[in-house]
């Protein structure tokens, strides 16, 4: 196993951690069933890229036709990337999260995340079209050498700061009365609104955070793999994220983090393996990794809808002793 | 204590749906520390007028007045922040989170409830949440259920969910609340334990405005009471006068 690998896998860790642990607050927490959260990363991904990229006029650069190209140094280019998803998360929102009902809700922003795609992969002069960005610079290029192992290092320990904060604020939203304010919305709206909470500003609230977080893991991508095009975040992709979240455990941040690691990384680097063996035609593989991926949504709703990591119990100091009806619960029950 | 100044005055409200008239023009006052009962047969529009009085249904026309304050157009999470709070007819606990995070949540005055003091973290919440966890366990210790404090509310049965969602409207320190049959689907053991925390609730002088079809327990709580048929008001009184009236006893009290 060579350090590029080692990097790949763990970067690709790391974002798809804070990708799901952005998810588990929208739809594991609040109940927001964000079907277009993969724009989210892609605002966060094309932002870093502009704010970073020299203009498309430069001499390298002129083969592609995009809007920006600031040269910001590190780490503004991360910072803009999560302030893109969570501005993209204020107009979408506005729309979708204020008059439709819930289960509307899911079909417009699966909608919203069809279009936007379609859009950016027919409008070449925004953020060229379906050929996308490439030649993205590295965090702290031209500071550092960043062909070396080392730097590999380096990207690694900044994932890690990045995945280290967004752990810090998703524990402290959901261990707080404003993430049981956000649970008991999603169990039930309507009870919510007539105990004086206002569902559309608290789905608007977590709708931009998670929208910021999501971006932040689209910037920390585009900065390892120097390209990002429409074909990265098909719609598709956040099914994969959904699914990590209900295996890992709804609600959970714990859970959602194993359903990172289990579900988006696991499928990856599995059909990686399965694909250097020569099974079958070549198509064969991703379209098998798809099915599988329905069958364990379908699988865990029906048999384990709480997933591998159930939500915790709050239990409060004080309380009397009570007989736990859940099984297998990883990690303590209490607080 | 009965004033003479009535606490909520709702003045002719209609509510339509698709051109059938759910509420017809209906207006009632509801005066201070008693508990008014509302009653009619299925299809009447009790529950929907009640919904309209809370919010959590807008009006088609009609204007509602709560303590001096005209508040038609307010939505339904303002309207219970300023005191007028409703339950459901069907069971609307908050299911997987737990019967004492049932009653924190409604509290209105937690510091810990917004983004910016949640992550400012526990040192900065916590004095709120150890108050309304005290305040809370006092009001599950008369209620008691106690004992069940940290079980699922999904788990409870009927009746005790009814009387989290009473609790869970308590904490918001209530001036008027709307109890959307608040029997149904309630063991009759239960039924008369209910009874007893609403009398209680009363005497403490809280305001109840209840839809309720045990004619018994109507008798026993509510005075006055007022009658609804096919989306109007077709008499109000005492439910002895009620008994009186013959177009009364005949849309609703005969069988």
């Amino acid at each position: 196993m060579n350090t590029y690998y080692a990097a790949n896998l763990l970067i690709f860790a790391g974002v798809d951690i804070i990708a799901c642990l952005a998810l588990n607050l929208q739809f594991g927490v609040s109940g927001v069933v964000n079907f277009s959260f993969i724009v989210f990363q892609a605002a966060g991904a094309y932002a870093a890229a502009v704010l970073s990229m020299p203009p498309d006029t430069a001499p390298d650069y002129s083969f592609q036709i995009y809007v920006g190209g600031y040269q910001l140094p590190f780490p503004l280019p991360w910072i803009g990337g999560a302030v893109a998803g969570g501005l993209l998360a204020l107009p979408i929102g506005l729309v979708v999260l204020r008059r439709l009902r819930a289960d509307y809700q899911a079909i417009a922003l699966l909608v919203t995340s069809i279009i936007a795609n379609t859009v950016i992969n027919n409008a070449r002069p925004v953020l060229n079209g379906a050929a996308g960005l490439v030649l993205v610079p590295q965090p702290l290029d031209g500071v550092v050498n960043t062909n070396t192992n080392s730097y590999q290092y380096l990207y690694i320990g900044l994932t890690a700061i990045c995945v280290a904060i967004v752990w810090f604020v998703a524990a402290r939203i959901v261990n707080s009365p404003y993430g049981r304010t956000l649970r008991a919305m999603r169990e039930n709206e309507l009870a919510a609104s007539a105990l004086g909470k206002n569902p559309t500003a608290l789905k608007m609230v977590i709708f931009i955070v998670g929208g910021a977080i999501a971006g932040l893991s689209g910037a920390i991508l585009v900065g390892f793999l120097q390209v990002w095009a429409p074909s990265t975040w098909l719609y598709p992709e956040t099914i994969i994220l959904f699914a990590a979240v209900i295996v890992g455990g709804r609600g959970n941040n714990v859970g959602a983090i194993l359903g990172a690691l289990l579900v988006p990384l696991g499928f990856e680097e599995v059909t990686r393996l399965l694909g250097r063996m020569n099974i079958g035609p070549p198509t064969l593989i991703p379209a098998v990794e798809w099915v599988c991926i329905g069958l364990l949504i379908l699988g865990f709703l029906w048999f384990r809808p709480k997933g591998v990591v159930p939500e915790q119990r709050r239990v409060f100091p004080g309380a009397p002793a009570v007989e736990d009806e859940t099984r297998w619960v990883v990690g303590k029950r209490a607080r | 204590m009965p004033g003479s100044e009535p606490m909520l005055g709702a003045r002719d409200i209609h509510r339509h749906f698709e051109g059938m008239h759910a509420v017809d023009g209906v207006s009632i006052e509801v005066m201070p520390g008693r508990i008014t009962g509302l009653i009619g047969p299925n299809g009447a529009g009790k529950s929907t007028y009640l919904a309209v009085l809370a919010g959590t249904l807008p009006a088609s026309s009609g204007s509602i007045v709560f303590q001096g304050e005209d508040i038609t157009r307010l939505p339904a999470y303002q309207r219970a922040r300023r005191g007028l709070v409703r339950t459901f007819q069907l069971p609307s606990e908050f299911g997987q989170l737990t019967v004492l995070e049932n009653l924190l949540v409604a509290a209105p005055d937690n510091r810990g409830e917004s983004l910016l003091g949640a992550l400012l973290g526990k040192r900065y919440w916590m004095p709120d949440e150890t108050r309304l966890v005290a305040q809370a366990r006092s009001l599950l210790k008369r209620f008691g259920l106690l004992p069940k404090e940290s079980d699922y509310a999904a788990m409870l049965s009927g009746g005790q969910k009814r009387l989290v969602e009473i609790m869970r409207a308590l904490m918001l320190r209530p001036r008027l609340l709307l109890l959307d049959e608040p029997m149904s689907g309630v063991h009759p053991s239960i039924v008369n334990e209910i009874a007893g925390y609403l009398e209680q609730l009363r005497d403490d002088g809280l305001t109840i405005l209840m839809v309720e079809h045990e004619l018994h327990m109507v008798d026993r709580l509510c005075d006055p009471v007022i009658v609804m048929a096919q989306g109007k008001v077709i008499g109000q009184g005492s439910m002895a006068a009620l008994r009186r009236q013959p177009e009364v006893v005949e849309a609703y009290l005969v069988g």
